[in-house]
């Protein structure tokens, strides 16, 4: 039972990720843009962050940026779900530590997930 | 001295034309139509035209498909480039804070994302959400407001996408710059797509309906020809002189030839012979004067081969490029979209033969009848200004019969020279028979000569026998 925070500006996405986490008994808490979300993250210091790229105000990349300059926030896995910019977050894995590309199967990211969660050893 | 506003192109062939110019930059348009009209698609295709000349664009979504699926939709569109996702046009969406927020709320994300973005195109798609979520016409009224003027001040265009039917004295019709509406139009059995730009502050724009297509290329449009070209696009100059016919002893019976850069109108009854006759004249093209047939009825294999049977193969001339044949079927045509064809391929490789079979595949290409007199005097006037010297044919309703009915009053006048070609009932055989109606501006024999077939084309030959009533194909022999 983890501590999630989902970036992510297209409704539909955000409330289906948020129903699969919670399914899997997951807390989750839903930002519609990359500065909400880093607010949100300074609130709950969650286990984990999964992002979106493109969003209005902050985009993934500058959210992660931003995430690994805090002391207080660096450690946090971060998951990039991008429909066109996989590439960029393959391409900065100090950002990102698992990159999974638009559409993804809810088996696959949960596994994607619980492989973070259990490499940083928490439940 | 009246001022010229710059323009953001649309990157839409033929919407250009339609808004004299393009969108005008800063300016706020809405583009209204219902689903799959194809607002989406007209949309994306300004943004990826935009992006392509080195702008940012963000396109803003509230309510619709998931930007995965409007991807994969794109991505069978030639213009769509995943290269530009994320990188020249982003697309985000607004909608929680819509939800959550209100529509002000809305409004300062805007302003400052599309600063942020450094944006010079924002598409806005989801206007009828804004609307659901406003209180009063006048909350509606100050979103588009405070969205357009932030814009404008950064020079940024704005395209709202909504799928509503939006009416002329709706607030939003009177806040924008200019509405484009896209309609998908059932006329008899086929749908039919049309625009119309409703309102173009800044400038004109051609008003009325101008036909579209979606295809792998996104959206063309083909604007009114004769809205288009109310005026020829260039000046006329006519030449004096004349174009061999090519048919023997026709240039004889109107004075030495057709006259340059004329239109003539060939009309007869099924199986007279003009096609035989506008092949004849085809094979006078040459590098200097290079030839086009522009058909509706046979493939150009079929014609070749017909051109053949008559003695004038016409294969030499293909192949070296002096005779070009664009044939249509005549199947579910958009006139306009034939009239553009037409006249690029003139202007392609400055055509100065042209043999039209028939101006009757205009005619059932025309989803609205009353505007082809328009049609046919603004593609006559631009052939005559190109100088092209044209022979069009025209079949006539019946075989036989008392009433010879010349094509659709007021055509016959757009017309310089009238050629009729008739199947004469005489002594028990069918004799084919040619007469000049008209020259204009000069002699012609005024006497009804047979035709036939030589070995190399058509000849015309003796006057044909005095008899009455030859022009309507039932003849009698004078009384005695």
């Amino acid at each position: 039972m983890a501590m999630i925070v989902v970036a992510e500006d297209e409704f539909l996405l955000g409330d289906m990720l948020a129903s699969i986490l919670e399914d899997e008994g997951h807390e989750v808490a839903v930002a519609a843009h990359g500065a909400a979300a880093l607010d949100l993250m300074r609130v709950h210091k969650p286990d984990l962050l999964i992002t979106d790229f493109m969003m209005p105000l902050m985009t993934g990349l500058e959210l992660a940026t931003a995430v690994r300059k805090d002391d207080a926030l660096k450690v946090i896995p971060i998951v990039l779900v991008s429909g066109a910019q996989g590439s960029i977050g393959r391409s900065h894995p100090d950002m990102f530590d698992a990159v999974l590309d638009k559409p993804y199967n809810a088996k696959q990211l949960v596994l994607a997930v619980q492989k973070l969660l259990d490499d940083r050893g928490a439940i | 001295m009246s001022k010229q506003l710059p323009r953001l192109t649309t990157g839409i062939p033929g919407m250009d034309e339609v808004l004299k110019g393009g969108f005008i930059e800063g300016a706020s348009y809405i583009v209204q139509g219902q689903p799959g009209a194809g607002k989406t698609i007209f949309s994306n295709q300004v943004a990826f035209a935009a992006a392509a000349a080195g702008r940012k664009v963000l396109y803003v979504t509230l309510l619709a498909e998931t930007h995965d699926r409007l991807f994969n939709v794109l991505s069978t569109l030639d213009y769509f480039d995943r290269d530009k996702l994320g990188t020249s046009i982003v697309y985000v969406s607004v909608f929680q804070t819509l939800r959550d927020e209100g529509l002000s709320a809305v409004v300062q994300l805007l302003r400052r994302e599309t600063k942020r973005q450094d944006a010079s195109l924002l598409v806005f798609d989801g206007l009828l959400n804004a609307r659901d979520r406003a209180d009063t016409d006048l909350d509606v009224k100050t979103f588009l407001a405070e969205v357009q003027s932030q814009a404008a001040f950064v020079g940024c265009t704005v395209l709202f996408l909504t799928s509503a039917q939006l009416g002329d004295g709706s607030p939003e019709h009177t806040m924008v710059d200019g509405v484009v509406e896209l309609h998908d139009d059932l006329i008899g059995m086929r749908t039919v797509r049309q625009l119309q730009v409703r309102k173009s502050r800044g400038s004109g724009s051609l008003g009325g309906y101008h036909q579209y297509e979606i295809t792998g290329q996104g959206l063309t449009v083909y604007p009114r020809l004769e809205a288009m070209l109310a005026y020829t696009s260039i000046e006329d100059q006519p030449e004096p002189g004349r174009v061999g016919t090519h048919v023997e002893g026709l240039d004889a019976m109107i004075g030495g030839g057709l006259p340059i850069g004329s239109v003539t109108l060939l009309f007869g009854p099924s199986g007279s012979g003009k096609t035989s006759l506008g092949l004849d004249f085809l094979d006078g093209s040459s590098p200097d004067e290079p030839g086009l047939l522009f058909g509706f009825y046979e493939t150009p294999k079929r014609l070749l081969l017909k051109s053949q049977a008559l003695g004038v193969p016409l294969d030499g001339h293909v192949e070296s490029g002096s005779l070009e044949m664009i044939c249509q079927p005549m199947t579910e045509n958009l006139i306009d979209k034939l009239g553009r064809d037409l006249l690029a391929a003139v202007r392609r490789r400055g055509v100065k033969r042209l043999f039209i079979d028939g101006l009757g595949g205009f005619e059932r290409a025309a989803s609205y009848q009353p505007r082809l007199v328009e049609f046919f005097a603004a593609l006559t006037n631009e052939l005559r200004a190109l100088g092209v010297t044209t022979i069009a044919s025209w079949e006539l309703r019946d075989l036989f019969g008392p009433h010879v009915a010349a094509p659709a009053h007021e055509i016959s006048s757009l017309l310089d020279n009238l050629i009729m070609l008739r199947q004469v009932e005489l002594e028990s055989r069918y004799k084919r028979v040619i007469s000049i109606l008209k020259v204009r501006d000069g002699v012609f024999d005024p006497a009804l000569h047979e035709i036939g077939f030589g070995n190399h084309g058509l000849k015309v030959a003796l006057p044909l026998e005095p008899v009455t009533g030859a022009a309507t194909g039932l003849a009698r022999p004078l009384e005695q």
